[in-house]
């Protein structure tokens, strides 16, 4: 439950909304709770009048007809109010938790990707339960109980008490009861349900894997185990939820037997007229409408604590490098230094011990050496998506610790060997590069990585849209999507980490010929295992966590 | 029309889903009826009570035989109550379980390249949040109906028996109320089918995006993709409110009636009390008056359930449309697949024949447009060529993955008439793009032959040069990966992709691109491995490596959609400037 306290903030700034929803809630409820009172007092009050007697009809007819009304409107208004404001909520909470995650890239083996999914779409969607369900209703029952105990205290007081406590129990202790009791199997049912999205990614995303290896009965069983333990962790959920409504009912029911009863004896020693009596015990029985709302969603807040929690866990989660509080400026230029700079993901076996390099601005640099040698190390370093353990990595003179993160990524831009081509049109995975770019500009950079002839085949040209990870295009197309996208950026350095993989010889050698001509004027570091062209300036191996010129 | 008929066919289809169960669907439908039965009982008792205690002055004494009548109605109504909300929460999770797992089924017996072609994160959308979207339907939606159809028109039908008017009130008003609730239905679902598609759209965006992350931090995307984010979120509201400004219109319809219902009965009553109305023979009593009173909420109760409800239906009804488009059709009950065992020892290795095979893209452009190969048993061959020709789409077609027309024979028998696991023994091959699964690097390697005992998954991760990086880790080969190999380079998750190829005993090796991510150096050692375990199979290599064509028989090159004789060697050897 401190889970979703965490989130407060965010309703605060909901603050209106949430007012005016609470509000036509409660009116609704006292309107309905008001209706049958009056028409049960009307009601019997006519029945003992004696012929004649003058006996005022339009006041409480007007009444009867009156709260009709009013609660059709509010009932309307609050639902709609209170749905508006619950998606609100779950816009900023969206664009809140994705904010969260880019400082905490690369997010490594913390989280699978199936389960992030999982914890961004169905998790944020479970804590808009948290005002419409839990918050709302509750403090709308309270008052309305309050309002009906304080009716009790002055038109009928020996049922007072029984009333509050029965009413209490059944709006306050039996959700939270319920809620304790779930805690448990809601947590359960989101990682079952993260589980079986996993399982569901896995199937999909490796089928040819599968399907070659004949191990599609596996993964359909994974699956299946997921689902049955998701099923079995729903049904624990239900069977409280059952028994909490159950509960509830018979709490409503005692109050009424109770109000009931103390209303029989205060009629027998003449406290209590009769219409009275008739009109309470309507009351009681439309306030316990409040009741049974709360009960059904009680069991869902229960998941949404257990996702406020996970969503929390990611959002604590320490980021892979802290920014400076002061960052000082960058000076211009693309020099690039590495000073005695050791580093190691687990620090007692470092990939890189004692490494230097020195890259002058406008240099075009290749550094190659055996796979797992911790080349791509290299480039994460030098746009600080890791730190050194000991050394600094400098630009321009300035240490990268002591710089903007985002004025750093501006000054260098690196494709990554995964690099991926989003869901989206061509255009818009090339602006990734550079926001304000024309089209024009976005031609020559397809020009220039051979791929305007295949862009000018598409339907739609810049406006076609590219499949998931770019699987409607061929690896080597992909990968030179993902090239214009680099070159478009205006950044002094950029870096390539494996910019060839996939391509084949022919077009991995012209393009690496020509990365010091499309770089001009921009210091390129290249990572690289394919032959180096003899238009680099320079070649450097990389050995046991150290750089050797390979060649000159 | 034919959007009609589709629509048939999905309301028929949830009903097939809701039938497969009688004795529970029994259970769930009239559990509820059965309450509703006894709340008459119950108004009736408490205003026999009232009237008493009010009109004849009885003392409390007298009247706890009835309060005690009273409180056991209430005990009864809500046990009946509580199974029966219990019966349809087994009902639905019954159905769902058993849906979700048939979809899974169904798709992994799908070709590959039908789910490559989709978004993984719009595929386990359906499979998870549309599967669950039909939960209302089966546990509220069917329950609420068959109460809405009966309890109201059985109630009235008692209160007309008391007094004809309030009965006739009740009779001529809650059949109105469903006429009503369906106008504003029908906008509802139209609205709710839009809505879970932009739902679906959302939910493969993130898992794009998120697969992105780094890529969008280093270009600095961060605060244009977040307001991205925020975008398609409030597209979603405002499809949703739509959804709700009409779902809720209908449950006002519904709120009107029933608080009408309560003035219109307390009036009438209380003015024929006042003999300002007049029209019946005899005297309305209290009792029967205060019975009409209690009874009028809850006529129209069942109709504001079903209205609560309904829009559970239209979310079913916009899941199932969803589901079918997905997946292209709406999922039948499957037979799960027969685990086939692995035959222990290779048969000798395999002679292919390729005669005018032709295999096109899933848009259906022509890649390969006339491929003619034959390979005696023990041949290896290389096919080099650009990216994007054609080479993984011709081996995805010689393993059986692809459609293709012409003739692909492995030991003189056509692809076609080798039953499916058969074929998988026969053929191995590894992709472009092998997928890592969550698990050790020895249950990643272990998918090859899942009953692999440590000793056989230790000598193909040597094999594969798996071991020299794998020792150097804390755990070895027990060591568990992230997703799709977190953690791992590219180079490192094709050789665990090779070492799973390693624990099988293949008579055809199809290979594409085995060494794309190895430097020189670990590529030989890799093909020292490959030739050592090639030994007597035939094998077919797709690559840009001329080391790895090197060490091939033949080598042959695509070009005009065609295979092509090749030189050995047509270029220098690119061995020279790395090291």
């Amino acid at each position: 439950m401190r889970a979703i306290l965490a989130f407060a903030p965010l309703l605060g700034r909901l603050k209106g909304p949430i007012t005016l929803t609470l509000l036509l809630s409660l009116i609704t409820l006292l309107a309905g709770i008001g209706l049958l009172g009056l028409s049960g007092w009307f009601l019997t009050a006519a029945a003992l009048s004696t012929l004649g007697s003058a006996f005022n009809i339009f006041a409480p007819s007007a009444g009867v007809r009156g709260l009709s009304f009013i609660r059709i409107l509010s009932r309307y208004g609050e639902k709609l109010s209170g749905h508006d404001m619950t998606l609100r909520l779950l816009s900023d909470l969206r664009a809140w938790l994705f904010a969260r995650l880019f400082p905490l890239v690369p997010l490594a083996r913390r989280f699978g990707r199936g389960d992030l999914v999982s914890r961004l779409l169905a998790d944020v969607e479970a804590l808009d339960t948290v005002f419409l369900v839990a918050l709302g209703p509750i403090s709308t029952a309270v008052l309305a109980g309050g309002a009906m105990t304080l009716v009790l205290v002055l038109a009928l007081p020996g049922a007072a008490l029984t009333y509050a406590l029965l009413f209490f129990a059944a709006v306050l202790l039996v959700p939270i009861g319920l809620v304790l009791a779930s805690r448990a199997a809601g947590a359960e049912a989101v990682a079952a349900n993260a589980m079986l999205r996993q399982a569901v990614l896995d199937g999909i995303d490796g089928h040819q894997d599968l399907m070659l290896f004949d191990a599609t009965d596996a993964a359909a069983g994974a699956a299946a185990v997921a689902s049955g333990r998701l099923s079995r962790a729903r049904q624990g959920l239900g069977l409280r939820a059952a028994l909490a409504s159950a509960l509830v009912q018979l709490l409503a029911g005692g109050a009424l037997i109770g109000t009931l009863l103390a209303g029989l004896a205060a009629l027998e020693q003449g406290t209590l007229d009769g219409p009275l009596l008739a009109g309470l015990l309507l009351a009681v029985i439309a306030s316990f409408e409040a009741s049974a709302m709360l009960v059904r969603s009680a069991t869902r807040l229960a998941g949404a604590a257990a996702a406020a929690a996970r969503l929390q866990a990611i959002t604590d989660s320490a980021p892979a490098v802290a920014e400076p509080a002061a960052p000082l400026p960058i000076p211009p230029g693309g020099d690039v230094r590495f000073e005695a700079v050791r580093f190691g993901y687990d620090p007692q076996h470092p990939v890189l011990d004692g490494l230097s390099l020195a890259v002058r601005a406008g240099e075009c640099v290749a550094i190659t050496g055996p796979s797992g040698a911790g080349k791509s190390t290299i480039a994460q370093l030098l746009l600080r998506l890791v730190d050194p353990d000991a050394g600094t990595v400098k630009l321009n003179g300035s240490d990268l610790r002591a710089v903007n993160g985002a004025e750093l990524r501006g000054r260098i831009a690196l494709m990554t060997q995964d690099a991926p081509v989003f869901l989206d049109t061509i255009r818009a995975n090339l602006r990734i590069g550079r926001d304000d770019a024309v089209d024009d500009a976005l031609w020559r950079v397809l020009e220039a990585v051979h791929l305007g002839e295949f862009v000018r085949s598409l339907p739609g040209q810049l406006d076609a849209v590219v499949g998931e990870a770019g699987r409607t295009l061929s690896a080597g197309q992909a990968r030179r999507v993902c090239l214009a996208r680099t070159l478009l950026s205006q950044a002094d350095v950029i870096v390539f980490d494996e910019p060839t993989s996939g391509l084949d010889v022919e077009t991995e050698t012209a393009f690496l010929s020509e990365l010091p001509e499309l770089t001009r004027g921009r210091t390129a570091i290249v990572i690289t295992h394919a032959v180096v062209p003899e238009t680099f300036d320079r070649v450097l191996e990389l050995r046991a966590g150290r750089l050797e010129a390979a060649r000159h | 029309m034919d959007d009609k008929d589709k629509i048939v066919a999905q309301g028929r289809w949830l009903n097939q889903l809701a039938g497969a169960d009688r004795v529970l669907l029994a259970a769930v439908l009239g559990l509820p009826l059965l309450a509703g039965a006894l709340l008459v009982a119950q108004a009736a008792v408490l205003a026999g009570v009232l009237h008493r205690a009010i009109v004849e002055g009885a003392v409390l004494t007298g009247l706890l035989p009835q309060v005690a009548l009273l409180a056991t109605i209430l005990v009864v109504r809500i046990a009946l109550g509580g199974f029966g909300e219990l019966a349809a929460m087994r009902f639905g999770e019954a159905i769902k379980q058993r849906l979700r797992f048939d979809m899974v089924v169904d798709l992994l017996q799908r070709s590959p390249t039908w789910t490559a072609a989709r978004s993984s994160g719009a595929l386990s959308s359906t499979v998870l949040e549309q599967v669950e979207a039909l939960d209302g339907y089966f546990t509220r939606y069917l329950p609420a109906m068959v109460q809405a159809a009966i309890l109201p028109v059985a109630f009235a039908v008692i209160a007309f028996s008391v007094d004809w008017i309030v009965g006739l009130l009740f009779l001529i008003s809650a059949p109105l109320i469903p006429v009503f609730m369906a106008l504003a239905g029908w906008g509802a679902e139209a609205a709710s089918r839009s809505q879970a598609a932009a739902l679906n759209r959302l939910s493969g965006r993130f898992a794009d995006r998120l697969r992105g992350l780094v890529t969008l931090k280093l270009f600095g995307q961060e605060a244009a993709e977040t307001a991205r984010v925020r975008a398609a979120s409030e597209e979603l509201r405002v499809r949703t409110m739509r959804v709700m400004r009409i779902a809720f219109l209908s449950s006002a319809v519904l709120e009107f009636f029933a608080a009408l219902g309560v003035a219109g009965v307390a009036l009438y009553v209380g003015l024929t009390f006042l003999d300002l109305v007049n029209v019946h023979s005899t005297e309305l009593t209290l009792s029967a008056g205060m019975f009409l009173l209690l009874m009028a909420p809850e006529v129209y109760q069942p109709l504001r359930l079903l209205a609560a409800h309904y829009h559970d239906r239209a979310s079913a009804k916009a899941a199932v449309a969803e589901i079918e488009r997905e997946l292209d059709g709406l999922p039948a009950a499957v037979a799960p697949v027969a685990a086939t065992a692995m035959a222990g020892a290779a048969e000798g290795p395999a002679s292919l024949e390729l005669r005018s095979v032709a295999v096109s893209d899933p848009t259906g452009r022509p890649v390969i447009a006339e491929a003619d190969l034959t390979l005696e048993p023990g041949g290896r061959i290389a096919i080099l060529g650009s990216s994007g020709i054609g080479k993984s789409t011709l081996l995805e077609a010689i393993a059986g993955l692809r459609p293709f027309s012409g003739v692909i024979r492995v030991d003189g028998q056509a692809l076609a008439d080798i039953d499916i696991p058969e074929l998988r023994r026969h053929i191995a091959m590894l992709g472009q793009r092998p997928r890592l699964f969550v698990g050790s690097i020895a249950d990643n390697i272990r998918l090859g032959r899942r009953d692999a005992d440590h000793a056989a998954v230790r000598r193909a991760a040597q094999l594969a040069r798996v071991a020299d990086f794998a020792d150097a880790l804390p755990e070895g080969l027990a060591t568990p990966l992230g997703e799709d190999g977190l953690g791992l380079s590219g180079g490192e998750i094709q050789r665990i992709a090779l070492a799973r190829l390693y624990l099988r005993h293949p008579r055809l090796i199809l290979l594409d691109e085995p060494t794309a991510h190895l430097d020189v150096a670990t590529e030989a050692l890799v093909l020292d491995g490959l030739a050592e375990f090639a030994r007597d199979r035939t094998l077919v290599v797709a690559t840009h490596s001329l080391a790895v064509a090197a060490r091939m028989d033949k080598v042959f090159r695509i070009g005009g959609g065609k295979l092509l004789p090749a030189p050995k060697s047509t270029s220098g050897d690119r061995s020279m400037g790395a090291a």
